[in-house]
């Protein structure tokens, strides 16, 4: 690469044989003038010097005096001066213009007309820049100091401020001209330049014109010691210098090389000279060449090829490459860590693989010699090991501890990666493709564990080998070089690397027009939805948030951070985005990494995952390190640190460390997994104990899994109200003996369905029954028994019995008939229908509808027992409860006036028997019952609907003595908002409508008294939790 | 912006809420349904009315009758270059999270002007121009829609404040409260 720069430069310098002597005392007045004479005045000299009388000659004159300009001028250094032009030529020409303030000007100017001749460095800008400044001169001659402005560059601070200002005044001047005249000149300026200078204009000449013939010098091939064609050249350079001005001066023209790793070339100078003895003559005692070997003449029409370019790639510190060479290591991932001065080597970090003489001892063992280079398994590849190798070969190794440098069989190691020096022939620098596996492994070698990859070298190691940018129909495209510049179009079709580009923009907007890809590069505007298709972020989706050239930076949907890729990578994301997933893992996916681990992924890579495991580290794991996914359990449940039950989707926070606050994603265990969009650490995912949060918003007030599917024990009330009983089974207790015991039962669920027997002994639940048919104890749950009568084989209640009735009492739960009624509990059953009862006995119409109740022998309640129970509201069942005395002073006294009033969901309770009354509970949902539960019902807010009679209940339990098995607890609680909320009035009304509505359920419509208070906001989680 | 728009949807009951009221529920399920959800490119704020409650139609397999509803809903709809009021959420050095209503919208530190840069040693961190700007989680913002991006029950938007008359709201409770609100 440098050589070619440098042959480049050897030529153009040669090219530059057509000085415009009338141009260069045109635009150099002044002091410019006395510079460029006293540069030109060893040209002079040159001219007299014997071999330069040739047209062809002169132009070496000009080539050399490069050189020889300076040395004159500069006395001592220009030794030094002159390396460090060379490699100026190697790199920017301007760079050397700032270099060498004299000189460099002149070589500035020729190079522009150089550059005629010369296709490849077209710099155009320059040679208008020039004609511009020189045409200025002519047109204000007096009015402006007419210093050439690359000299005013050159000479620093002080002439900087001249320039801004003449550069002022020049604009001014042309602002001031109108149109047409500015027209005017500039069509003169250029007119006249284009006929006047001919050939100089690179666009115009023909190619043909510039190839060597005949009359040019000719071009030698000498054998040189390989590798050491850029010193040769040095040497000649340096001989030239040396011989200048005197008799023995080198007759050559040019002399260059086109070595490099790979080129057919090298081994090889060329000289170029009019005769082979000149070249002979100039090489001789020179090291490393040998012109006395047969000398290679090109021929005239090779010559040209002899310039062909080639781009090499380009070695840079942190660029990956591969090795070829040492065949234990030979497709080895390597990193260049630095490249000699001369390019032919480069030194490179690998991870060695050492087997730390194992081998060696094999094989003596064997009894056999070793011998060197013989092929065997080669070890794997390890980082160095101190101890092993002084285990192995204490002599071997020295070093030093603290950098963790050693050395070890000759071979250099740094921090565990071997270390050498290695041509770069030897090397593969193309098509490296390091894979992020291989990459990691230099990374994980960093002294403190921190992850150092170089993103931009491996970017740029990634970048080479696709550097084919593909252009697919319907990208919009933006040409950025070339004459089309700024056009911006949609691609319509794609062949090869032109593409058909329908343009949008601008002037030519409408028109279709094929243009390279070589400058083109995709356009986005900022909020576009893209994607990433090629690179280190492949596949990932965002949002475009800054664009600047051909890099776009994004914030990708998954992870909401940054990223920076080119353009070229990036295609138009449909709307919804995004994989996220490697292989059968995806973002947020809880996987198990070991029998004990569990993790959160929370990075999806092109070839790893960065997952989030239980104990909150992250760790990056190939998918085959991950044994399995772990399916999320919708129905996974913790307990949050109150007790409360927490599920997926939950809102929780933290109660101890940082109070993060996030929505569970994953329960495992227990620890949870909760994702924020606060931070944009691990993606939003943390992991916590359940014990140690908060719940602060179940998901759809818990009850609302639609995911479950329609939980039809939620949704129909009549399947609901046993639901609700389940649990107030065990609050029933009773003291002392259990009644039970020696009552003769029915089994009426389980295998022993329908086998009556003798309660023997019973616990809270369950009973030990002594089957009648065969003699045989069995256990079953005191839920599954019924009662009956010895004698009669009636089922009975046998709980009733407390208060004083006969064995076949009328309340008691288990009582089929009496739980068909529709009351969970003796008390609330009885309560239920406590207000209409009440509500009646202020009623005419009710009275004259119920006209049983206010009998005295009603009230006494003996005939209770003898009405159909079944009956509904006003059956004998309701005049059950009339008879407690409880109910009596209820009836009367505000107080359980109240509690009913709240209870104007009895009504629907009194519906349990008919659909028509139940309707207005469901139909009037409050806004507080609906906010939690969709169907209107939820336990809740069933819950208070239902249980609203139980204060009622409350009230007489007491009284009625036996009757007091409802959870007193349960009640009060559920009672107090609601009966709390109304005043006495609206707790009339809601009694007095819920009382009117009961048998017509059209006229139901929600009374707004009872209704607005009735779902009291703070009952409704009270029931969630006691549910 | 917002839109009265006509639209229809299918809701299913359950067969225990068969009865006369049913349409009504029917319409409770609507409203709990689509009210306040984001159907991909817009949020549905309130319904206003229903109407066409068609007669219910038993599915076949789980007994549910569907019932296709017509109604009519505010509905707001965040486009490119429209310039909302939100409030910011959280801030990081990559730029600030707002919310717009229901939105979630993201500035991004290149979308900040430059003059206003981020403070990580002031409590909250926050982006300041250490003079009258400070942008905090809590702050008003105004930000114009650079671009929207929909999920799955929700959306997404990238917003800059990098133009004249966007960033931080200096008074918002006074000045443009009720405009945040209206947004909100």
């Amino acid at each position: 690469m440098a050589s070619l720069d440098h042959n480049r430069s050897d030529e153009s310098d040669e090219e530059d044989f057509n000085p415009a002597p009338a141009d260069v005392s045109d635009e150099e007045p002044d002091q410019e003038s006395k510079d460029v004479k006293r540069a030109r005045s060893p040209d002079g000299e040159e001219a007299d010097a014997p071999d330069s009388n040739a047209q062809p000659l002169e132009e070496n004159d000009e080539d050399e005096e490069d050189e020889e300009d300076d040395a004159p001028a500069r006395g001592g250094d220009d030794d030094e001066e002159d390396d460090e032009e060379d490699e100026d030529d190697e790199d920017e020409d301007v760079q050397q213009v700032t270099h060498l303030e004299r000189s460099g000007h002149r070589r500035k100017r020729r190079r522009d007309k150089r550059n005629a001749f010369f296709d490849i460095e077209a710099e155009v800008d320059d040679e208008d820049e020039g004609e511009d400044d020189e045409k200025d001169g002519e047109e204000i001659e007096d009015f402006i100091d007419n210093a050439h402005p690359d000299d005013v560059a050159d000479s620093g601070g002080m002439e900087d401020d001249r320039r801004h200002r003449e550069l002022d005044r020049r604009r001014e001047m042309e602002q001031s001209l109108d149109a047409e005249k500015q027209a005017e000149i500039l069509r003169q300026r250029y007119g006249n330049r284009r006929s006047a200078k001919g050939l100089a204009d690179s666009a115009v000449t023909p190619k043909r014109l510039l190839l060597p013939s005949v009359d040019d010098p000719s071009i030698w091939g000498v054998r040189c010691k390989e590798g050491k064609e850029r010193e040769v050249v040095y040497s000649i350079q340096k001989r030239i210098e040396e011989r200048i001005g005197t008799k023995e001066e080198l007759a050559i023209t040019s002399a260059f090389e086109r070595g490099g790793v790979d080129s057919i070339m090298k081994g090889l100078i060329y000289v170029e000279a009019q005769r082979s003895t000149d070249v002979i003559k100039a090489l001789d005692g020179m090291l490393n060449v040998y012109p006395r070997t047969k000398m290679i003449l090109v021929e005239i029409k090779d010559m040209p090829e002899l310039f062909r370019v080639s781009k090499t790639p380009n070695l840079e510190p942190d660029a990956w490459v591969r090795l070829k060479k040492p065949a234990k290591h030979a497709g080895d991932l390597a990193q260049v860590i630095d490249v000699t001065e001369n390019g032919l080597e480069a030194r490179v970090r690998f991870i060695p693989r050492l087997d730390y003489g194992v081998r060696d001892e094999l094989i003596s063992n064997d009894g056999k010699r070793k011998r060197p280079g013989m092929p065997g398994p080669r070890p794997p590849q390890r980082l160095f090991s101190e101890v092993e190798a002084r285990r192995r070969h204490p002599r071997n190794i020295q070093g030093n501890p603290t950098t963790n440098t050693w050395t070890y069989m000759g071979e250099e190691f740094e921090r565990g990666f071997q270390v050498k020096d290695i041509k770069i022939q030897q090397l593969v620098v193309r098509d490296v493709a390091p894979s992020l596996e291989e990459v990691s492994r230099f990374t994980s070698g960093a002294e403190d564990g921190t992850e150092n990859l170089d993103l931009k070298a491996l970017a740029a190691s990634l970048k080479d080998n696709n550097n084919l940018v593909t252009y697919l129909p319907g990208d919009v495209i933006e040409v950025y070089a070339g004459e089309q510049k700024g056009v911006v179009g949609k691609a319509t079709n794609v062949q090869g690397d032109i593409v058909t580009i329908s343009v949008t923009e601008g002037d030519l907007a409408g028109q279709t027009i094929e243009v390279p890809t070589k400058g083109l590069r995709k356009r986005f505007s900022v909020g576009d939805h893209v994607k990433v298709i090629g690179g280190k972020f492949r596949d990932e989706v965002g949002t475009v948030v800054k664009i600047s050239e051909d890099r776009v930076t994004i914030l990708t949907d998954h992870t909401n951070t940054e990223v920076t890729v080119f353009s070229k990578d990036l295609r138009e994301a449909s709307d919804m985005g995004g994989q996220g997933s490697l292989g059968q893992y995806s973002l947020h996916d809880l996987v198990q990494l070991d029998p004990t681990t569990v993790g959160c992924v929370v990075k999806v890579d092109r070839e790893s995952l960065v997952v989030l495991d239980q104990h909150g580290a992250t760790r990056q794991v190939m998918p085959s390190q991950i044994s399995n996914k772990l399916p999320q359990r919708k129905t996974a449940v913790a307990a949050d640190r109150n007790g409360a039950e927490i599920r997926l989707d939950d809102v929780v926070k933290e109660a101890v460390g940082m109070q993060r606050q996030g929505k569970i994603i994953h329960i495992h265990r227990s620890y949870v997994f909760l994702h924020t969009n606060e931070t944009t650490e691990n993606s939003g995912v943390f992991v916590t104990k359940a014990s140690v949060v908060n719940t602060i918003a179940a998901k759809g007030g818990r009850l609302n899994n639609a995911s479950a599917g329609p939980d039809l024990t939620q949704m129909n009330p009549a399947l609901r109200r046993n639901t609700n009983e389940q649990p107030q089974k065990p609050v029933q207790k009773s003291f002392g003996k259990d009644r039970l015991i020696d009552q003769t039962v029915v089994v009426k669920k389980g295998s022993y369905k329908g086998l009556l027997g003798i309660v023997k002994d019973t616990t809270d639940t369950h009973a030990r029954v002594e089957l009648h048919t065969k003699s045989k104890i069995i256990t079953v749950d005191k839920n599954h028994l019924n009662v009956k009568d010895k004698k009669t084989g009636q089922t009975i209640d046998i709980n009733s019995r407390g208060r004083g009735g006969p064995p076949g009492g009328y309340s008691g739960s288990r009582v089929p008939g009496y739980q068909q009624s529709g009351g969970r509990t003796p008390m609330a059953n009885w309560g239920s229908r406590t207000p209409a009862l009440g509500g009646g006995s202020r009623t005419p119409a009710w009275k004259a509808d119920s006209g049983g109740s206010r009998t005295p022998a009603w009230a006494m309640g003996d005939g209770s027992r003898t009405v159909n129970p079944y009956d509904g509201s006003r059956t004998a069942y309701g005049g059950s409860g009339s008879r407690t005395p409880a109910w009596q002073p209820g009836g009367r006294t505000p107080a359980p006036g109240d509690a009913f009033g709240a209870g104007s969901r009895t009504p629907a309770y009194g519906g349990g028997d008919s659909w028509g009354s139940k309707t207005p509970a469901y139909s009037a949902p409050t806004p507080g019952v609906s906010a939690t539960d969709p169907w209107g019902y939820t336990p809740g807010a069933t819950g208070s609907a239902y249980d609203a009679p139980t204060p009622g209940a409350g009230l007489t339990a007491p009284s009625g003595g036996a009757l007091s098995a409802p959870t007193p607890g349960g009640y009060g609680s559920a009672a107090t908002p609601a009966a709390g909320a109304p005043t006495p009035a609206g707790a009339w009304q809601g009694g007095w409508g819920a009382a009117d509505t009961a048998p017509t359920p059209a006229a139901s419509a929600p009374t707004p008294g009872g209704y607005g208070v009735a779902p009291t906001p703070g009952a409704g989680p009270t029931y969630d939790d006691d549910d | 912006m917002f839109f009265l728009r006509n639209m229809e949807r299918r809701v299913t009951l359950h067969p225990s809420f068969f009865c006369k009221d049913a349409h009504d529920l029917v319409i409770d399920n609507l409203l709990r349904d689509v009210e306040g959800s984001c159907s991909g490119n817009y949020y549905i704020i309130s319904i206003m009315d229903t109407f066409d409650i068609s007669e219910g139609r038993i599915l076949p397999g789980t007994g549910m009758a569907e019932f296709t509803v017509g109604y009519r809903a505010v509905v707001w709809r965040p486009f490119k270059g429209e310039t909302v009021d939100g409030i910011v959420v959280s801030v990081n050095p990559q730029g600030f999270f707002a919310q717009v209503g229901p939105l979630k919208l993201f500035v991004s530190s290149h979308l900040i002007p430059d003059d206003i840069r981020w403070d990580p040693n002031a409590t909250p961190a926050q982006f300041t121009n250490n003079e009258d700007i400070n942008i905090t989680p809590g702050s008003s913002v105004r930000v114009k829609i650079l671009g929207t991006r929909s999920e799955v029950g929700e959306m997404w938007a990238i917003g800059s404040i990098k133009e004249d008359y966007l960033g931080a709201l200096q008074d918002a409770s006074e000045t443009f409260g009720g405009a945040a609100l209206d947004e909100d």
